[in-house]
């Protein structure tokens, strides 16, 4: 049973197309990069395999099920977190709470009944491993600041960090590595790395900085004018005359 | 540091005391008691929008017009159908609850101002209905007759409603419950997920929070605050009139959540005492009172954006140092 299986997925705004039948298949947890010149598609790919956007015709299946038709918030509870590419984190929670939002329950029954009997006791159980992927971002000398304070580049770890909260089996991360330093680029990467190794999830990863891609990817997927264009290995894309002419043509 | 953090428990016991004795300390002077009843009043409706605006974003315009339909669906409960004061209570705040989730599924179909436009007209729509529908509501005159709850027996014991300290314990008591279910609900699961949903509905979505439930329970929970405030308000002045629930009233009580503090606990209490007193305070005419609370809005918005509870929250963190989130 694949991971995500994504069949002749088309979408146009106007007269663009944005995804002229892309299809791919991930077939297991790994590390996946997604790239492409810009206006290939990718951004619009994760928002119809997230939800956010419904597509003209084709199919998502995750994990064997057909999903087209859910709305975002149904395929979040089920198992695909994604990071956006503008990144975005609650202004006003501290970076605890905002890791803790992730990790909470979502439904309404759910949310009332801990309203009226004050359970706390899994927020209490998340809290050590909220504290524990702070940590490994350095963020938890930051654990009480409101989000709004950190910078650009902790706000990404931040949103990263809270992606993992909601034991996910497909991440799609979008650009995570824009606008981060070099040094936190590191701490960013070796935290991708960190917990791939932890628990082996399938990671699909938007990125126009080739050198933190490539280094991070096993498998990388191509995109163009909405369509894959070439799928394997960095090396082999590297090597590729059609991917070379697609970004330089 | 740590001992400084007793202060605003210790300003909080302070002034619970204070409105517990007020019958006390306030012998003789009625006045006082009865502006404290309209401030109950107020500030339950003002939790019912604080919880909509300041917790869930949910700017409404038309707030008022529930506190109508409850006060109405009451008063006609009381004086045509003969019903008591409680039973009347659940039905009309169950009444505003259901109105409310349903007008609230059409608004949210709009964003931003146009949500506030729409509710705006919902808010006026209730209005026209309460002034219009003669049969009813017996139209602008308004519903006269609107009894007192049943006084209370215990043996000898009679705590009749009829007189003002005991109907002014009553709304407290009331107010009192009201601000402690605004805690239970902004203090969980389910605040955090409103708190989410007025920060980026669309971060709130991918981490699988079906807003428009959540939206739909927050406006059915405001409106049914307002039915309650509605329903007090025609026991209090034994009147039910359209006047009380029109746009202007919901606009004050949009005014008395942000001056007071939208997103803050205390902020509706510190919002409805100051609109009902100030202008008393200040011996003005009624009319005076809007002119008053435009020219502080417009000074807070400058000066306070938060709210007078935020300008303290924010004077308070200066103080202790303490810079780290709500």
């Amino acid at each position: 049973m694949s991971v995500l299986e994504i069949r002749g997925l088309h979408k146009a705004y106007g007269g663009i197309q944005a995804l002229d039948d892309a299809d791919f298949v991930i077939e297991s947890p790994g590390l996946y990069g997604l790239i492409g010149p810009n206006g290939a598609g990718k951004t619009t790919l994760f928002d119809v395999v997230a939800g956010t956007v419904q597509a003209d015709s084709g199919s998502v299946r995750f994990g064997g099920q057909d999903i087209t038709g859910w709305p975002s918030h149904r395929r979040a509870l089920g198992g695909i977190s994604r990071s956006f590419q503008e990144c975005r984190v609650l202004p006003e929670e501290s970076c605890l709470d905002n890791v803790l939002f992730a990790a909470q329950p979502k439904g309404l029954a759910a949310c009332m009944w801990q309203a009226f009997t004050r359970n706390n006791a899994h927020r209490r159980r998340v809290t050590d491993e909220a504290m524990r992927l702070l940590g490994l971002v350095r963020l938890q000398g930051h654990a009480h600041t409101p989000a709004a304070q950190l910078s650009f580049g902790q706000k990404r770890l931040l949103e990263l960090v809270s992606v993992f909260m909601s034991s996910p089996r497909l991440l799609l991360l979008d650009e995570p590595a824009s606008g981060v330093n070099p040094a936190l680029l590191e701490v960013l990467s070796d935290f991708i790395c960190t917990m791939y190794a932890e628990e082996a999830r399938a990671f699909l990863i938007v990125e126009h900085n080739m050198e933190f891609i490539m280094a991070l990817a096993s498998d990388i997927i191509v995109m163009h004018q909405g369509k894959v264009l070439e799928r394997g290995s960095p090396q082999a894309v590297q090597a590729s005359p059609r991917v070379l002419e697609a970004y330089l043509g | 540091m740590r001992r400084i953090a007793i202060v605003p428990r210790a300003l909080g016991v302070l002034a619970l005391i204070g409105l517990l004795t007020a019958p006390v300390w306030a012998a003789g002077h009625p006045y006082v008691l009865h502006m404290l009843v309209l401030s109950c009043i107020v500030s339950i409706a003002a939790v019912g929008l604080n919880l909509m605006l300041g917790y869930g974003g949910l700017v409404s315009l038309g707030h008022m017009g529930f506190a109508g339909l409850g006060a109405y669906v009451a008063a006609v409960l009381m004086v045509d159908a003969r019903w008591g004061f409680w039973s009347a209570l659940g039905t009309a705040a169950i009444a505003s609850a259901i109105a409310g989730a349903l007008i609230g599924l059409i608004c949210f179909r709009f964003r931003g101002h146009f949500f506030m436009i729409v509710t705006l007209a919902f808010g006026l729509l209730l209005h026209a209905v309460m002034n219009n529908w003669d049969d009813v509501t017996r139209g602008a005159a308004g519903l006269p007759g609107v009894p007192r709850p049943a006084a209370w027996r215990w043996g000898d014991t009679v705590i009749s409603f009829g007189q003002l300290p005991n109907f002014y314990y009553l709304a407290l008591a009331i107010t009192l419950a009201v601000f402690a279910l605004q805690y239970v609900v902004v203090r969980s699961d389910l605040g955090r997920v409103l708190g989410s949903i007025r920060q980026d509905e669309r971060l709130a979505r991918a981490r699988g929070v079906n807003v428009i439930v959540f939206k739909t329970v927050v406006f059915a929970l405001g409106s049914a605050l307002a039915g309650v405030s509605g329903v007090l308000q025609v026991s209090f002045l034994r009147v039910a009139a359209p006047a009380s629930f029109n746009m202007l009233e919901s606009i004050n009580t949009v005014l008395v959540v942000i001056v007071g503090g939208a997103g803050f606990l205390v902020g509706p209490a510190v919002g409805a005492l100051l609109y009902v007193t100030l202008p008393e305070a200040l011996r003005l005419a009624n009319e005076w009172r809007l002119v008053i609370f435009g020219g502080l809005l417009v000074i807070m918005m400058l000066f306070a954006p938060q709210g007078i509870a935020g300008l303290a929250y924010t004077l308070w963190q200066r103080i202790t140092g303490d810079r780290s989130a709500r």
